[in-house]
C-alpha cells in the first residue's frame, strides 16, 4: 500500500510539473508550426484537370486531349499518366478494357511544353523532359493521337496523372489528380442490353402477362351508406433494368359531374357512411377485398402507404408498387373500396385509374 | 310547332336524366393490355444531327391485338430516389430540358398477339443548340375502361435522355454519406447514424445544380476503429443519375452479389447486397468522387462521415460486461478504502446532531 501512495505522488509531481513547460503559447506555437510547416512537404492535386477525347467510339483510335494546371513550384522532370478504371491513385489499377495507348504520339502541347514520350506501354504513359520549374499560371495541355478507346460503354474510366522531379517517372510525386472519360456507342448508348420493362393490367392477369381476361372496368353496384363497394383488378410488372421499376395510379377522384368523392390521403379505415374512396395492394379482412403479391421476387413490392391491410389511400400520382432493381414478373392486386354519406348526390360515380409502369433513372 | 317543342326537350330531359343515373353500358375491350417495351433510351446528338431509331414493343397478350396510342411527355423527378415524376396534363408547360419539340413517335401502333413491332422514333437537335441534357418520356396507352364506376388503363413508358455535347455548367455537392435502409427508397430519412442490424448498403447524396445528368465515378473507404478498411469501387453499380436540380441519393452494396437474370429470352446481369461482415463498433466512410463530362473539367467532391453498428447482443454483452466490470470495482474500492481508512462505521444520533 505503501508502494502504490508513493506512485501516486510521484505521477501527481510528475505532470504537475508540465504546467509550465506546456504553456498555452506553447501549443500555439506548435500549431502554428503544423500549418505552416506541412504544406512545403505536402504534395497538391493538379487543378483545372479535364479530358476531351475527339470520338467517344468504343475501340475507336482517336485522340485525346488532357488539361491540367501545375500547382507547385518544383522543378517538374516528367509527367505519369496511368489508365485505370478506378480514379483513386492509391486503389490498384484496373485497366479499362479494350483501351490501348502503347501506340499513342504526343502531338500537341502547350503551357509547360518540352515534354516526349519517355515510356508507353497498354494503359501507361510517361513524359520526360529536363527539369524545369513550371512558370505561373501554368495551365497546360497535352494532346496525344492513337490511342485505342476501352469498349465498355457501362463505365466511366480514368487517368491518374502525376508530376515528378525526375525525368524518368520515378521518385517522389508533386502534383497529382485523375480526369474521367467514358465511351459511347456512336450517337447512341445503349445503357442495359437488352433493356425490357414488361407490364399488363386488367381484372385478372397470367402471372407472366400471356394473357388477361381483357375486362378494364368494373360496376361497383349500388351505393349505400351503410355497405362498402368493392372491385379488385390485378397487373403484373417485371423488368431485367438494374434501376427497377415503378408503377404509379393515376387519375381523378370518383365523380358524378360535380359531385366528387374525395380520397383520403393517409391509409385509412374504410368507414360506411362517409365518402371515402381508396386502394390498396394487400389482402384486406374489412372489408375482405384484394391478395397479397404473389411471385418470387420478392424485391418488387407495393410502397409503404398502400401495403398495410384494411387501410385504404389513394393519391393521383403515387407510386403504388416499385422494385429498385432487377425485378422478374411479379403480380400485384389493387382493392379498390368505395363508400357514401347519405347525403351524398344521387348520381353515377365514375373514374379512370391509369396505371403507368416506368423504368426509373 | 310548340307541342313538337315541348315534346323534344321532354325527351332530351328524360334521355340526360337516365344516362346520369343509370350505370354506363359496359363495352367489351377489344385490345391487349400486355406489352414489353424498353424501359430507357441514351442518346448522345451533336447540335444540327438527328438520330433515327426504334423502339421494340411486344404484345405478350397470345390471343389479343395491342393498340396503343403513343405520346411525348415532360418529366422531372420524385423525391431523392429514381423516381419520374410524369407531367401527364397534356397543358402542362414545357420544362426547360424538354425534347418534346425534337422527339416524334408515331401516335398509334396495333402490334399482334404475340408479336413484336418496331416504331420509329426520330431525335433531330437544331443547329446550334446549347450543350447538356434533355429528356423527356414516351407514354403507351393500351387497354381503356369502357363503362363501370373504375375503368382501368394500363400504359407503359420510355423515358428518353439525350446528350447534346459541349461546354456545360456541371456542379455537384455532397449533402450526405453514410450507412442506409434500401427501403427509404432514396430518401434522407434512410441514413441511419445508429444501426442495430449490420448495414448492407452505403449511400450519398449529391445536389445536381448544373445543366446536365450526372453520374458520378470514384469509390468509399470504410475504416473500423482498428483501422481496417473496405473499399467499395462500383459507386453506382446500376447506373443510376442525378437528374437537373436533383438531390439525387445514390445506393451502393458494402458487398455486391452478382446475379444473372433471364427476362424474355435474354440474360442480363444484375446485382445484390451480400452480408456486409460488419464487426460491431464505430466506422468512419469517406468518398471520393469524380464527374465531368467529355472535354469538360473533370470535378472532384469529397465527404467524410461515419455510422455506427450496435447490435442488439452486442450492447447486452457490454450491459453485462459493465454491470460486472463495476460490480468488482465497487468491491476493490470498498476494499481499498477500508484499509487506507478502516471500515465505515455508522454515526451514532448523537454524531450526527453534532
Amino acid at each position: 500500500m505503501g508502494r502504490m501512495r508513493h506512485l501516486l505522488f510521484w505521477a501527481h509531481t510528475f505532470f504537475h510539473s508540465w504546467r509550465y513547460i506546456c504553456t498555452e503559447e506553447f501549443v500555439a506555437l506548435l500549431l502554428a508550426l503544423f500549418v505552416f510547416m506541412m504544406p512545403v512537404a505536402a504534395t497538391t492535386r493538379f487543378e483545372t484537370r479535364g479530358l476531351f477525347m475527339h470520338t467517344t467510339e468504343p475501340g475507336a483510335t482517336t485522340s485525346y486531349t488532357v488539361t491540367l494546371r501545375f500547382m507547385s513550384p518544383e522543378q517538374v522532370g516528367s509527367v505519369d499518366l496511368l489508365f485505370c478504371n478506378d480514379p483513386i491513385p492509391y486503389m490498384p489499377c484496373a485497366v479499362p478494357t479494350g483501351l490501348d495507348v502503347s501506340q499513342a504520339t504526343l502531338t500537341s502541347q502547350s503551357g509547360e511544353t518540352g515534354f516526349s514520350i519517355y515510356s508507353k506501354t497498354q494503359n501507361h504513359i510517361i513524359l520526360t523532359r529536363t527539369p524545369t520549374s513550371p512558370t505561373f499560371p501554368s495551365e497546360s495541355s497535352y494532346t496525344f493521337s492513337g490511342i485505342k478507346n476501352p469498349t465498355d460503354t457501362s463505365q466511366a474510366f480514368s487517368i491518374r496523372m502525376k508530376s515528378l522531379t525526375s525525368t524518368d517517372g520515378t521518385g517522389p510525386l508533386i502534383d497529382f489528380g485523375s480526369v474521367r472519360g467514358q465511351v459511347e456507342t456512336g450517337i447512341m448508348i445503349q445503357t442495359q442490353v437488352p433493356p425490357m420493362l414488361i407490364f399488363c393490367a386488367a381484372q385478372q392477369v397470367d402471372d407472366n402477362c400471356n394473357g388477361t381476361d381483357e375486362t378494364y372496368y368494373r360496376d361497383m353496384g349500388t351505393l349505400s351508406p351503410t355497405d362498402t363497394l368493392t372491385a379488385q383488378s390485378q397487373m403484373a410488372v417485371g423488368t431485367n433494368a438494374s434501376q427497377g421499376f415503378v408503377v404509379t395510379a393515376n387519375g381523378p377522384p370518383m365523380a358524378a359531374g360535380t359531385s366528387v368523392i374525395n380520397s383520403p390521403t393517409l391509409p385509412t379505415e374504410s368507414q360506411p357512411g362517409t365518402n371515402q374512396f381508396g386502394i390498396n395492394l394487400v389482402e384486406n379482412t374489412v372489408p375482405a377485398v384484394g391478395g397479397n403479391p404473389e411471385g418470387t421476387w420478392a424485391n418488387a413490392i407495393p410502397s409503404a402507404d398502400y401495403a398495410i391491410p384494411n387501410k385504404y389511400k389513394y393519391i393521383s400520382g403515387d407510386v403504388v408498387a416499385y422494385s429498385p432493381n432487377v425485378s422478374l414478373m411479379r403480380k400485384f392486386t389493387v382493392s379498390y373500396i368505395l363508400n357514401s354519406s347519405k347525403d351524398l348526390r344521387a348520381g353515377v360515380y365514375t373514374t379512370t385509374i391509369t396505371l403507368i409502369a416506368s423504368g426509373r433513372f | 310547332m310548340k307541342r313538337i317543342k315541348s315534346l323534344v326537350l321532354a325527351v332530351f330531359a328524360v334521355l340526360l336524366s337516365v344516362t346520369y343515373v343509370l350505370p354506363p353500358t359496359q363495352v367489351a375491350a377489344d385490345s391487349s393490355s400486355a406489352l414489353g417495351i424498353a424501359p430507357k433510351k441514351n442518346y448522345v446528338i451533336e447540335p444540327g444531327n438527328s438520330v433515327q431509331d426504334t423502339l421494340n414493343i411486344t404484345n405478350l397478350d397470345e390471343s389479343t391485338p395491342l393498340h396503343l396510342t403513343l405520346r411525348v411527355i415532360d418529366f422531372s423527378f420524385t423525391g431523392n430516389g429514381g423516381t419520374p415524376k410524369l407531367f401527364l396534363d397534356p397543358n402542362t408547360p414545357q420544362t426547360t430540358w424538354s425534347l418534346r419539340s425534337y422527339l416524334k413517335v408515331p401516335e398509334t401502333v396495333t402490334i399482334d398477339p404475340g408479336k413484336s413491332k418496331q416504331i420509329d422514333l426520330n431525335v433531330a437537335i437544331p443547329k446550334g443548340h446549347g450543350a447538356g441534357s434533355y429528356y423527356s418520356a414516351v407514354v403507351y396507352s393500351s387497354g381503356s375502361g369502357q363503362g363501370g364506376n373504375i375503368g382501368l388503363n394500363a400504359s407503359g413508358v420510355t423515358l428518353v435522355f439525350v446528350n447534346i455535347p459541349g461546354k456545360v455548367k456541371e456542379d455537384l455537392k455532397f449533402t450526405h454519406l453514410g450507412a442506409y435502409d434500401r427501403s427509404a427508397q432514396g430518401d434522407l430519412d434512410g441514413y441511419h447514424y445508429f444501426n442495430t442490424q449490420a448495414p448492407d448498403t452505403i449511400a450519398y447524396t449529391l445536389k445536381n445544380n448544373g445543366n446536365v445528368v450526372e453520374a458520378p465515378a470514384g469509390n468509399i473507404t470504410l475504416r473500423d476503429i482498428f483501422g481496417r478498411t473496405t473499399t467499395i469501387n462500383e459507386l453506382n453499380p446500376s447506373g443510376s443519375l442525378a437528374l437537373i436540380g436533383q438531390e439525387r441519393t445514390f445506393m451502393t452494396c458494402i458487398k455486391l452479389k452478382p446475379e444473372d437474370v433471364k427476362l424474355g429470352g435474354t440474360t442480363t446481369k444484375s446485382t445484390t447486397c451480400d452480408n456486409s461482415g460488419l464487426w460491431p463498433g464505430y466506422y468512419s466512410v469517406s468518398a471520393d468522387l469524380f464527374y465531368g463530362q467529355n472535354g469538360n473539367l473533370t470535378q472532384e467532391v469529397t465527404k467524410v462521415g461515419g455510422f455506427w453498428y450496435l447490435p442488439w447482443w452486442f450492447i447486452g454483452v457490454v450491459i453485462v460486461v459493465l454491470a460486472v466490470g463495476g460490480f468488482y470495482g465497487w468491491r476493490t474500492y470498498n476494499k481499498l478504502r477500508n484499509k487506507f481508512y478502516g471500515p465505515r462505521v455508522a454515526k451514532t444520533k448523537s454524531a450526527r446532531r453534532k
